[in-house]
């Protein structure tokens, strides 16, 4: 990284960071293969904590936006990922909310049907352990030791995505963004060629269901029961909502490729709203409630049971990100 | 009788009789019942009336038949099939002479649903949906590349929105109950804290009484009432945009079951609501604030007790916050 300072004409400076994520970001930026050889010859990578050795005092010793881009994957669950939001959104001229869980929340943003005290409970008491001796030990910010105090980040009631915490310029969805979409990104930003602020990029502006081949339903065909996947043997060329079980791809932004749907498996919301969806869970619950065939209010019923977990069907990957979640 | 007949030139009642649903045109003996029990001559068109229309076709009134309001109007509610005392199945004599319309080139003069292509995704909902079955799948070149899209028959659409709601792009619309118009109107003036504020989504059917409608203009300023063509309409976001914007219930009022004047609206909404339902629980943020309620025909009245009721419930919601 020291030896670019020597040439010329400064290469700029991109950063990688992981807050609350699994790391399949990180993966997926890895996936570029010999592609970030090459990219790393076009630009320095000052900060990416997951693959090279970095400090936060690295970035701290930076200027203000002197990184040119930051790609910050991951939710906002703890004091230290708010932290390095803010440090990052400072040192950086453009700043690209990464993934689900930056994006809309993510897998994380799903421990907002909850609160910080049932989530303590469960995970440092009420949970099955071996270790029954530390049960109703709970973690404290500040805790003396012999040696001194040590402290760790404080963990917040909720969980929040990037750009509740902080001003975004850009958002790059997916569970991760497929390798080619990042590609595709970074030359483009690389190229100056900025769209509007607050884009959604890496993604197309319609669903799923307008590059999905698989045959849509027809008039009247309708829904009498609802199966999740493992229950049924499913048709791959046939839409999976004429086939009774919910696919999110109609409430889902294109731009992944459909790889869940073409393994025959139905689309789970990673990629978030599209344009004019401001709700994706209830968005979906409008197309899932009136596609149920009945005329009977039992029968109806019944049916609605067979919908399993709808609000984790409908926000699998958006709770942090909708307006159910500000209701709480 | 003329259906015998096996001479002389085809009558208009004849072309009638001869499509499965026609055949028992000349069952009816014009007593009028079928328009005591029709909704639309009262609400919507003070010509609309099937006896007459009947009655026309018996008489080789073809013309006039195909201009009738009574062909376009009917919306196949059936309220007028089970009181007919002779059986017959109105809305099917009706489907055809509006077919027969249809095929000599006249045109619905109802306010339909458009697709805008820009934003349609061909998704096939909207066609699944109709419980007219006026949407199907069209594909067409666009840029040198086929592609889908919804094309709904306007001859066929009734209007009530039930696709609108279902869209997800909100591709599908019509004047009036597109989701900017009606998203546009949930706003309640502000109120003493103790006072709930309330949004009421009204069907334009299930309130058979004129006093009913009358009534719900009457509440004050904290009770917004929108009215949309059917219930089927209802799109769990605008319920949550409706809470989000500090507004503290939702109240949706459409038909009894087996009464909804576009036949499953009723179903679609009750689903909806109860998915809302069980979401806004699953977020323990329920506490009752969206309900449904379903208005029968012999309901007259009942609107006061559910708008008092949910007023009730969201006071005590309230002083428990």
């Amino acid at each position: 990284m020291a030896k670019a300072k020597s040439k010329a004409k400064a290469k700029p400076k991109i950063a990688f960071y992981w807050a609350a994520s699994c790391g399949g970001c990180e993966i997926s930026v890895v996936e570029l293969g010999l592609r970030l050889i090459q990219a790393s010859e076009l630009v320095d990578i000052v900060f990416w904590p997951c693959i090279m050795d970095f400090k936060y005092s690295d970035v701290e010793a930076l200027k203000d936006g002197e990184i040119t881009a930051t790609f910050f994957n991951g939710a906002i669950r703890n004091s230290e990922s708010e932290h390095i939001a803010n440090l990052l959104r400072a040192k950086s001229q453009v700043l690209v909310a990464f993934g689900s869980c930056s994006h809309t929340g993510g897998i994380p943003g799903l421990a907002n049907f909850y609160d910080k005290a049932s989530i303590f409970e469960r995970v440092y008491d009420t949970a099955p352990s071996v270790d029954e001796d530390s049960r109703g030990t709970y973690p404290k910010v500040r805790t003396k030791v012999s040696e001194g105090e040590i402290e760790i980040p404080k963990f917040y009631d909720k969980v929040k995505t990037l750009a509740q915490t902080v001003d975004v310029d850009y958002f790059m969805p997916g569970c991760p963004p497929v390798v080619e979409q990042i590609w595709t990104v970074l030359n483009v930003l690389l190229a100056g060629q900025l769209p509007a602020k607050g884009a959604v990029v890496g993604a197309d502006a319609k669903t799923n269901c307008d590059v999905c081949t698989r045959e849509k339903g027809g008039s009247s065909q309708r829904v009498s029961e609802w199966k999740r996947p493992h229950e049924v043997e499913l048709d791959p060329d046939v839409c999976f909502l004429t086939q009774g079980v919910i696919c999110c791809g109609p409430v889902t932004r294109a731009g992944c490729g459909l790889p869940c749907i073409s393994g025959n498996m139905p689309c789970r919301g990673c990629y978030g709203p599209p344009d004019g969806v401001v709700d994706q869970g209830a968005k979906l619950m409008s197309a899932i409630g009136a596609l149920i065939d009945t005329d009977d209010p039992e029968k109806l019923q019944e049916i609605l049971n067979t919908i399993v977990d709808p609000a984790g069907l409908g926000y699998r990957f958006g709770l942090a990100n909708s307006i159910m979640n500000q209701l709480k | 009788m003329s259906h015998t007949q096996t001479e002389g030139p085809e009558t208009f009642a004849d072309r009638v009789r001869a499509i499965p649903g026609g055949e028992h045109l000349e069952m009816c003996y014009s007593c009028g019942t079928c328009v005591s029990k029709c909704m639309i001559q009262q609400k919507l068109e003070p010509e609309y009336n099937p006896r007459r229309l009947l009655r026309m076709v018996m008489m080789g009134m073809e013309e006039e038949a195909f201009k009738s309001p009574t062909t376009w109007l009917c919306s196949e509610c059936d309220l007028c099939y089970p009181a007919c005392p002779q059986e017959i199945h109105i809305s099917a004599v009706i489907g055809v002479v509006r077919q027969l319309a249809i095929e000599a080139g006249y045109t619905s003069p109802l306010e339909t649903v458009t697709v805008d292509e820009d934003k349609c995704s061909g998704c096939g909902i909207c066609v699944m949906v109709c419980p007219y079955e006026a949407p199907h799948l069209i594909e067409k070149e666009v840029d040198g590349e086929m592609d889908r899209f919804s094309e709904v028959d306007a001859n066929i659409c009734r209007g009530c929105g039930t696709c609108v709601a279902a869209c997800p792009l909100g591709a599908v619309a019509r004047p009036g109950v597109s989701n900017a118009e009606i998203v546009a109107q949930i706003k309640v003036k502000r109120q003493p804290k103790d006072v709930p504020r309330l949004v009421t989504f009204v069907c334009d059917w299930c309130l058979r009484a004129d006093d009913d409608v009358s009534l719900l203009e009457s509440y004050p300023d904290n009770v917004r009432v929108i009215h949309i063509p059917c219930t089927g309409r209802i799109d769990p976001e605008m319920a949550l945009m409706a809470l989000r914007s500090g507004i503290d219930g939702v109240l949706v009022c459409g038909c009894a079951p087996g009464e909804c004047h576009y036949k499953r609206g009723t179903y679609v909404s009750s689903c909806k609501i109860s998915l809302l339902n069980t979401m806004l629980g699953q977020m323990n943020v329920g506490d009752g604030r969206v309900r449904f309620v379903q208005i029968g025909t012999q309901d007259r009245g009942r609107i006061r007790n559910e708008v008092d009721g949910m007023l009730e419930h969201l006071t005590a919601y309230k002083e428990a916050q």
